[in-house]
């Protein structure tokens, strides 16, 4: 990879943003001892995985349709008939019910994402649609129950301690997040994706098969969340049609943007969303150190995504120079 | 630069004809271009270029004729499959994704392209093309966006280089570039050529093709006026060529021309500058005078409309509309101050295409006919007859979308909404007839004159010199951002306006017009 | 460049047809059900549908404001609802107009800063919504001190907004006021005109320089305004609000306005579209639950009605 006349990516500012922010909760979550009385132990670096292992891949899935310009509502759905379906379908093997649930997501994003591609309609709208459907088939085919999956042993396994802070659960998503890494760096498929993301009418004059990527990243979303909803629900040994904990849909769009995704479109990767990710958990991580109520954690998750949204959006920089002409102006004005 | 006494053709079009409902684009045109020439292809606006660019990369079907390239008769299906057959087009708008460094784009979507694509062979055969076209500077990591207009125009030739594109179509390429980038254009275009690639070079700055090209085709009214090697014809015998009868023709449409204005400066502009774009332009627009600006696409009309619109951030100078100086920060701002801006793309930034014609058009008055935010609808609907009756919309569509209107009458919507408007200091037209039929532009052109002769300062831009002799009592010529020349229409000469909108040396000098 | 061909008048399109399919199948459906469900078409059923369809139709004539400005739409909405009907239980006690004038002014507030942030700045309404549901959770949940908030023993006069008025329940009346309140207000005044221009073309409105920030505040105050509304109406029949109320309102309010075929991406529909809209989606779901489909039921043929109708709204405004 040495190209010698190549610009390291990751020398710009801005691309460095998600690591400086994780950084920054690593250094607050070190200061915890220092300032109060509570400690951190490696159970709490374990939970971090553990947190990251829930959460990671929603939020690469969501990470990923961003970047390609659209926006996946039903990830939240997914997650939980991902969850549904492999407790109801995996009774034998854990197996068997993570394949089933994998093949729900794939009709799932094809569903989507060949509306959105074939009739190029407006993802939002659509997704939403998506939502109620995989919400109502999660209810129907859990019976608006929540359901008990017997086998304890398979949670117990998933989140088993391996060298302490990692479990076979977390082990997975960091695994999932290091292929998508790779694969978004050095197959043509990763630079497509941030192409059609980044100026989709280019992209299709350059000759870049938008339909199918398109269909693609649906997939890849509904599988991630899928993945993810699943291995939770075996961890709990339970899978319900309602949501467990934090909103998902928050807590990925917050990690993703965090992570560097532009909701304009083609710009992030997998690395800035992990680093979101571990940012995000780590945060989780102080609060419950400090015991701190779980409104605290909806507040500053909820206070960040609208930081964050500012920050990037279009017309932000233009409003501020107007702003300012304008008061200059009536400066110079009320003298005369 | 021909080497040889019989010069090997690369292309060569036979009768091409191609008709747009009742309008003949072209109409029985044949070309040849050489191995290893630049091949330039001059004409006014409407004299069949763009038609003939588009057969030429299958972005049309011609009706009549036949291309063929290497000596294979093509039937091209969009601009892809051309680039199979090595013809590869480059215009104003770039397919680059700013946000994808520059190799990646030069790779983006090329079909031999290998599924894990990051090999070292790629990065030398990119870079080797690069260094070809001058960017040797330039590395391979950098995002697009962070190129400048130039370089980004020589990626997208790379990327057609790798794609083995041996005839390159450069439609208007210099349009928005500074003097260095044209500069560095031009030579890869001569490296290209001298490797025994083809360039057609479609150009309205005739400097240009006299600098660059081996041999210019004119065309007139979607016909081949001639084709001249470079060195046999000179620049006034080019104009005439792609004039033809206007000079006649000019005589005959002559005007009751209300002679110019009240002499009220109205408005007055000061070194309006926009960076990149414009550069210090001063006018003086008087009551009931029309002031055209003429000048060829990129050349920074729009702009200089645009920003006295209050639609450009960014831009400096002073302004002031009846002795008072205006903030141009905002539209907002623009209109209070009695400018309003009637912008070119009447589909994208002008109309409401699927509200009513009757909504459109009363747009820009809702203040005014409203009473406490309340809507008065019968008020609003006899304005909008009105507005109709006086732009010529059939009134009967006042209830039916805009978009289903002819573009003509779209144009006379957007003009109507502009007209009449109490308090109007300054009607800006940016492109008033772009797309119009020559019936709809007289009628047009009656509503602008009837606007200015009720005391309204007109400016308008246009890339037509017709239009410009036709509708300007003064003609202002912009060149590169800058104004070349300011002269009275009845001084104006088709030839002089065209030879200053094609020529960077200026011969005029910028003044206040009176 | 060639002007184009006048296309005077639009010919019905495939979408049309496809479209008038599909209501002429949904009121198919509806009048089967209707006639084989048993205890449908009972008076104290029609009550049901309507007391039923007022809670989320309030809400969703108030967001189709949003929609038609060509802002999408906000999922902020049930946590809106929510957090109104926890104020107007509390701040009750105060008296009931202060309560009701306090609550709406707290929704006006809510909408009017995510309205700017959008407007002035161009942020994504969706994403902006979904933290500002966060935000309202957090602080719903901060200030309660996660409890139910219910109301005052010694004061009652609330109770007067969930009780029946000439038969009907006080909501379904404020439902239909409200509706026809805002119909006017997007047809007959300035505003309402704005809005549908600003949805209709962004860049145009810009051009005709509208007001664009304070449009894109008022449509978001005003679908702001309406859920505190609703809210005040949810708190005052179910006597105690807590989070729980936020449910499904959000979607079932984006469901009936999508339903009622408003353009997703603005410009056009209207008031009455999305009041149809709800009344439509109440009908079947009342539907499905005395026919003894779950919840579950409900939920995924309200998702198959969105999707359908957004793809076929979506086709038909492309052919115009």
């Amino acid at each position: 990879m040495s190209r010698e006349t190549t610009r390291p990516r990751w020398l710009n500012a801005a691309d460095l943003a998600p690591f400086a922010i994780l950084a920054l909760m690593v250094v607050a979550l070190a200061l915890v001892p220092v300032f109060t009385q509570y400690t951190v132990r490696t159970a709490n670096v374990y939970d971090i995985f553990q947190n990251f292992a829930s959460y990671g891949l929603v939020a690469l899935a969501l990470g990923l349709t961003i970047i390609a310009g659209e926006f996946d509502l039903s990830v939240s759905a997914m997650y939980l008939l991902g969850g549904m379906v492999a407790v109801l379908t995996g009774g034998g093997s854990p197996m068997v019910g993570i394949l089933v649930a994998l093949g729900t997501a794939v009709i799932v994003g094809v569903a989507q994402g060949g509306l959105i591609a074939r009739f190029r309609l407006n993802s939002m709208p659509v997704t939403l649609g998506g939502y109620l459907v995989v919400l109502g088939t999660t209810y129907i085919l859990g019976h608006g129950k929540s359901v008990i999956y017997e086998d304890y042993n398979v949670g117990l396994r998933l989140d088993e301690p391996i060298l302490q802070i990692f479990s076979i659960r977390s082990l997975v998503a960091i695994g999932i997040f290091a292929v998508t890494i790779v694969a978004l760096r050095y197959l043509r498929v990763g630079r497509d994706i941030r192409a059609i993301g980044g100026d989709r009418r280019a992209a299709r004059v350059a000759g870049v098969s938008v339909d199918r990527l398109l269909i693609g990243v649906f997939v890849m979303s509904a599988l991630g969340a899928a993945l993810a909803g699943a291995l939770l629900s075996y961890s709990l040994a339970t899978a319900s049609p309602t949501n467990i904990g934090v909103d998902v849909l928050t807590f990925s769009a917050t990690a993703a943007l965090l992570g560097g995704v532009r909701l304009s479109g083609g710009k992030g990767g997998a690395i800035g969303i992990a680093a979101g990710v571990f940012s995000l958990s780590v945060l989780q991580e102080i609060l419950a150190i400090l015991r701190s109520p779980d409104y605290v954690s909806s507040l500053i998750t909820g206070g960040l995504l609208v930081a964050v949204t500012i920050v990037w959006a279009p017309e932000l920089s233009q409003w501020f120079r107007t702003t300012r002409v304008s008061a200059s102006l009536e400066k110079d004005r009320t003298p005369a | 630069m021909t080497e040889t006494a019989s010069p090997q053709v690369l292309l060569e079009v036979v009768d091409l004809s191609k008709s747009f409902g009742p309008v003949r684009a072209v109409q029985g045109l044949s070309l040849d271009v050489r191995v290893g020439e630049v091949h330039a292809v001059c004409g006014h606006n409407g004299a069949g270029k763009s038609t003939l660019v588009k057969s030429l990369v299958g972005l049309v079907r011609p009706d009549e004729g036949t291309i063929r390239f290497g000596g294979e008769e093509l039937s091209l299906r969009n601009p892809l499959d051309a680039q199979g057959h090595g013809i590869a087009l480059v215009n104003q708008e770039l397919s680059l994704v700013p946000e994808l460094s520059v190799e990646d784009n030069i790779f983006l979507g090329g079909l031999d392209v290998p599924l894990l694509y990051r090999r070292r062979r790629l990065s030398k055969q990119a870079r080797a093309v690069l260094d070809q076209l001058g960017l040797g500077h330039v590395q391979l990591g950098t995002p697009v966006e962070a190129l400048s207009i130039g370089e980004r125009q020589l990626v997208e030739i790379a990327r057609l280089l790798v794609r083995d594109a041996r005839l390159l179509i450069l439609d208007e390429p210099t349009a928005t570039l500074s003097k260095p980038e044209i500069e560095r254009v031009f030579r890869a275009t001569r490296d290209l050529v001298a490797q025994g690639r083809s360039v057609i070079f479609v150009s309205h700055r005739l400097d240009e093709v006299f600098e660059l090209c081996d041999r210019v085709t004119v065309l007139r009214d979607g016909r081949r006026v001639g084709t001249h090697e470079i060195g046999e014809i000179d620049r006034r015998a080019l104009i005439e060529l792609m004039l033809g009868e206007m000079e006649g023709a000019k005589a005959m449409v002559e005007h009751e021309h209300t002679l110019p204005g009240s002499g009220e400066p109205l408005v007055t502009i000061d070194g309006l500058t926009v960076p990149g774009s414009v550069e210090d332009v001063s006018l003086v627009l008087e009551s009931g005078l029309i002031t055209g600006l003429a000048g060829q696409v990129g050349s920074g009309t729009s702009t200089i409309l645009r920003a006295l619109g209050g639609l450009v951030p960014g831009v400096s100078g002073t302004v002031r509309v009846r002795g008072r100086p205006v903030l141009l920060n905002t539209p907002r701002r623009a209109v209070d101050a009695g400018v309003l801006y009637v912008p070119n793309d009447r589909q994208r930034e002008g109309l409401f295409l699927g509200q009513t014609v009757q909504r459109n058009l009363i747009v820009a008055r809702l203040r005014r006919l409203s009473r406490l935010g309340v809507l008065l609808g019968r008020r609003a609907h006899r304005t909008a007859r009105e507005l109709a009756g006086m732009a010529g919309v059939p009134v009967e569509r006042l209830g039916s979308p805009a978009g289903s209107l002819s573009g003509g009458n779209q144009q006379k919507v957007l003009l109507g909404r502009a007209l009449e408007l109490e308090g109007t200091a300054l009607l800006a037209l940016d492109e008033p007839t772009r797309g119009v039929d020559v019936g709809g532009r007289a009628d047009i052109h009656d509503l602008v004159r009837a606007a200015a002769r009720r005391g309204t300062a007109v400016i308008f831009s246009s890339t037509e010199l017709d239009e410009v002799l036709d509708l300007a009592d003064v003609v202002v010529t912009i060149f590169h951002g800058r104004i070349v020349s300011i002269v009275p229409r009845d001084e104006a000469s088709a030839s002089a306006i065209l030879a200053d909108m094609t020529t960077s040396h200026a011969t005029g000098t910028a003044a206040a017009a009176t | 460049m060639i002007a184009r061909v006048g296309l005077e008048r639009r010919p019905l399109g495939i979408a049309d047809y496809a479209l008038g399919a599909w209501v002429a199948i949904l009121v198919a459906v509806t009048v089967y059900g209707a006639a084989t469900t048993t205890g449908f078409l009972t008076v104290s059923n029609m009550k049901a549908i309507l007391t039923a369809a007022s809670f989320v139709g309030i809400i969703a004539v108030g967001l189709t404001v949003i929609v038609l400005s060509g802002s999408l739409f906000s999922l902020a909405l049930g946590q809106t609802a929510a957090v109104s009907a926890m104020f107007f239980l509390y701040s009750v006690r105060w008296g009931l107009g202060a309560a009701i004038i306090l609550t709406l002014l707290l929704g006006l507030a809510i909408g009017a800063v995510q309205g700017f942030a959008v407007g002035a700045w161009g942020a994504n309404p969706i994403i902006i919504t979904i933290g500002a549901a966060g935000l309202l959770e957090g602080a719903a949940v901060w200030l309660s001190h996660g409890e139910s908030i219910v109301p005052p023993d010694n004061r009652t006069s609330w109770e007067h907004l969930a009780n029946p008025v000439l038969g009907l329940p006080a909501p379904v009346y404020v439902f239909i006021a409200v509706s026809i309140l805002l119909a006017v207000v997007m047809r007959r005044t300035r505003f309402g005109r704005q809005i549908y221009l600003l949805g209709e073309n962004r860049v145009a409105a810009r051009a005709a320089a509208l007001p664009i920030t304070l449009l894109t505040v008022g449509a978001f105050g005003i679908a702001s305004l309406y859920t505190a509304g609703s809210g005040i109406l949810i708190g005052a029949t179910s006597a105690n609000a807590s989070l729980l109320l936020v449910g499904s309102y959000t979607y079932d309010a984006i469901a009936a306005a999508l339903v009622g075929g408003n353009a997703v991406t603005g410009g056009r529909g209207s008031i009455a579209r999305t009041a149809l809209g709800a009344i439509f989606i109440a009908t079947i779901s009342d539907m499905l639950l005395l026919r003894g489909y779950s919840t579950g039921g409900q939920i995924l043929v309200r998702g198959i009605i969105v999707v359908v109708v957004v793809v076929l709204t979506n086709l038909r405004e492309r052919n115009r």
